[in-house]
């Protein structure tokens, strides 16, 4: 038997092979056209399943894809069972983000800032630039209305989940945090009696994260990296795949070489671009400030004038609620696993400090971008009807300030390469959880091979793979979110109390003060 | 029976509890009971774990957590002599490793790996280990 087995091991290992070598091989024969003809035909047919699978649409053919149906109800749902947590905690989140309840003596490995900020860099991507584009060339101007609107109802989600992620996370005896839906959904759910429910869909969350990593958070990053980047750079036109083979060595030494160094110049370039992408909205909006009432009035208000293009009003919800998931995660669970690293032994805490993602991330960032888009009218110009993505957002910073497409394209690069490299951590994390930690190496093969297919298939295929595999990691998370909301609800409504009571600053004094002595 | 006696025996350990019964069976083979050696390897964290990307966990860090861990451990176990080395890398590769620098005469540890997939990828840590270890090894079956 085992020697069956270890012969069946090196059989697998040709097949790999011969899956890498055999599109070469015709790469060599037929130009790069073949080739990527195959890839694409192959994607074609594993979304044509997916789509089978996750977005059927309830209420006929213009009706509502079950799956993002499952989102709204599932942010609307939080929202109300938490009493408005979005609205009612936002000052608290913040002041708990300047440190004002850090206890260096708690369990966990970084601060809530910390733990704020490694989380919004998976967040924070290209999504933010290309991904709004893409809402308004599908759905019309009011798409942007209805991401905000997600964005909104998204940050009660993302407080629950987070908040579970650091209730169940368990500490290592090396003192790292596992944490992240696997462990709420599994830990959790045993603990209210479902131990067989909840280890399956911990199970069933950590196989469609381990996917999942593979589109939203690489291919579709690696996809727009090379929109903004050949946008400005005519050479890559025709060469895709080198600049598929340079993205996917950067990451590649910093996920497989440990080569931290580059890690470290990214984390440090985000922040930097995103402020300077924000300077960038900001004077857009100033030089057209005459205009603005009139785009915001445009995003309003065909928010819920029915527009032939996008299936009417609910076809511009369904659009706006699932781009904004796409940049939020929020609902999706990813986060949870970076937000349980922080040091607390408050659980309602670090979810309170969690809504506030959304909240940069889409209610704020990306509606920036989609006032540039209204305001500049270039979505509407039909010279352009052929830009989409992140070429659609640079041609219209381009009418206000001309050499701002080169800012987007090293924006999305870098964006890309950190939002890569956080969702391999998120998808290594699945991986071991299903697998241990010895084959990790494999996951992380896989997902570079899978940026690289990112760079040279059409956006099309990417952004429908990328979004069926994400929303689905929302059945398992959300249904899990669902039975475990009375904890939350509980958890939350007793933090509230001895939060207005003061007595936990009192509490936070007397901890701290013999660290000073 | 005395000519079976080892002077060092390592016991690798993945915290697992199959891996701590094998420490009694390693103990049996020993002279003397301070010739036992654990080990256990740590995997470095992904440059993007919130611990890493704000460098708050050093390595050594860890490998001092894991190592009072373990001490606690063994001492709960009733092994408080045990030699405890912990080491950052892959675990087939650290343990030939080790069991070479202290001139283990044996390896004691046992076959089941947790997760049966990885198995399968790339064999069991203990079958790496048999086949690259400079000594005997002495895989338990459960």
């Amino acid at each position: 038997m085992r020697q069956v087995l270890s012969k069946f091991r090196y059989g697998f290992y040709l097949w790999i092979a011969a899956v890498i070598l055999i599109p070469q091989a015709v790469f060599a024969q037929e130009g790069e056209a073949a080739s990527v003809g195959i890839l694409e035909a192959i994607f074609q047919r594993i979304i044509d399943f997916l789509n089978l699978v996750f977005y059927f649409k309830i209420g006929g053919e213009n009706g509502m894809p079950f799956i993002v149906l499952w989102l709204v109800a599932g942010a609307v749902f939080f929202t109300l069972r938490m009493k408005f947590i979005n609205l009612r905690a936002f000052k608290h989140a913040i002041e708990i983000v300047q440190g004002k309840y850090d206890d260096p003596d708690d369990e966990g490995d970084v601060s809530h800032f910390q733990a704020l900020a490694a989380a919004l860099s998976g967040t924070v991507g290209i999504g933010n630039i290309a991904g709004v584009a893409i809402a308004i060339r599908l759905g019309g101007p009011g798409a942007a209305f209805w991401m905000t609107v997600a964005g909104f109802l998204g940050m009660s989600s993302k407080f629950a989940e987070c908040t579970l992620g650091q209730k169940y996370r368990t500490i290592k005896p090396d003192g790292t945090v596992g944490g992240g839906p696997m462990y709420y959904l599994s830990r959790g759910l045993s603990s209210l009696g479902m131990r067989g429910l909840g280890k399956g869909l911990g199970a069933m969350y950590a196989v469609f994260c381990a996917i999942a990593t593979m589109g939203a958070g690489n291919m579709f990053q690696a996809n727009q990296a090379y929109a903004a980047v050949a946008n400005v750079v005519p050479f890559f036109e025709n060469f895709s795949w080198l600049f598929g083979i340079i993205l996917v060595s950067i990451v590649g030494l910093v996920i497989l070489g440990g080569i931290e160094r580059i890690g470290a110049v990214a984390g440090f370039l985000v922040p930097f671009m995103a402020v300077i992408y924000t300077l960038a909205c900001v004077w857009v909006m100033l030089v057209k400030f005459t205009e603005l009432p009139a785009a915001i009035g445009t995003i309003i208000s065909t928010a819920f004038v029915p527009q032939a293009i996008a299936g009417g009003v609910l076809g511009a919800i369904v659009i706006g609620f699932q781009r904004a998931v796409f940049s939020n995660e929020a609902g999706i669970g990813s986060a949870a696993i970076a937000h349980s690293a922080a040091r607390t032994d408050e659980p309602v805490r670090e979810g309170i400090v969690a809504l506030l993602e959304p909240f940069i991330d889409t209610m704020f960032i990306c509606n920036m971008t989609a006032i540039v888009i209204v305001l500049t009218g270039v979505y509407a110009d039909p010279t352009s009807a052929d830009l989409d993505g992140a070429r659609l957002s640079a041609a219209s910073f381009a009418t206000v300030i001309g050499w701002f497409p080169y800012v987007i394209a090293i924006a999305g690069f870098l964006f890309a390469i950190s939002t890569m490299i956080s969702w391999s951590y998120y998808g290594q994390m699945a991986w071991s959880y299903l697998f241990g930690e010895a084959t990790v190496n494999v996951y992380k093969a896989l997902f570079l091979i899978c940026g690289f297919i990112g760079t040279v298939i059409n956006l099309q295929l990417v952004l429908e793979f990328s979004d069926i595999l994400l929303l689905a990691m929302s059945i398992p998370n959300l249904l899990g979110c669902f039975l475990l909301s009375g904890v939350v609800a509980g958890e939350l409504e007793n933090y509230m109390a001895r939060l207005s009571s003061g007595e936990m600053l009192e509490n936070l004094v007397e901890a701290r003060e013999p660290a000073l002595k | 029976m005395s000519w079976l006696k080892k002077k060092t025996v390592l016991v690798p350990t993945d915290f697992s509890e199959s891996s701590y019964e094998a420490i009694a069976v390693g103990k049996a083979y020993l002279e003397d009971v301070s010739g036992l050696q654990i080990i256990h390897s740590l995997s470095p964290l992904h440059p993007a774990d919130p611990a890493a990307m704000w460098d708050t966990l050093k390595d050594d860090e860890r490998k001092q957590k894991v190592h009072s861990f373990l001490r606690k451990k063994m001492h709960e176990l009733g092994y408080p002599e045990a030699h405890i080395e912990v080491s950052l890398g892959d675990p087939a590769t650290r343990i030939v490793e080790f069991a070479e620098e202290i001139e283990a005469e044996m390896i004691v540890m046992p076959s089941q790996d947790r997760k049966s997939l990885s198995r399968f990828l790339i064999g069991s840590v203990a079958e790496r280990v048999i086949r690259l270890a400079h000594c005997p090894v002495l895989v338990l079956k459960s």
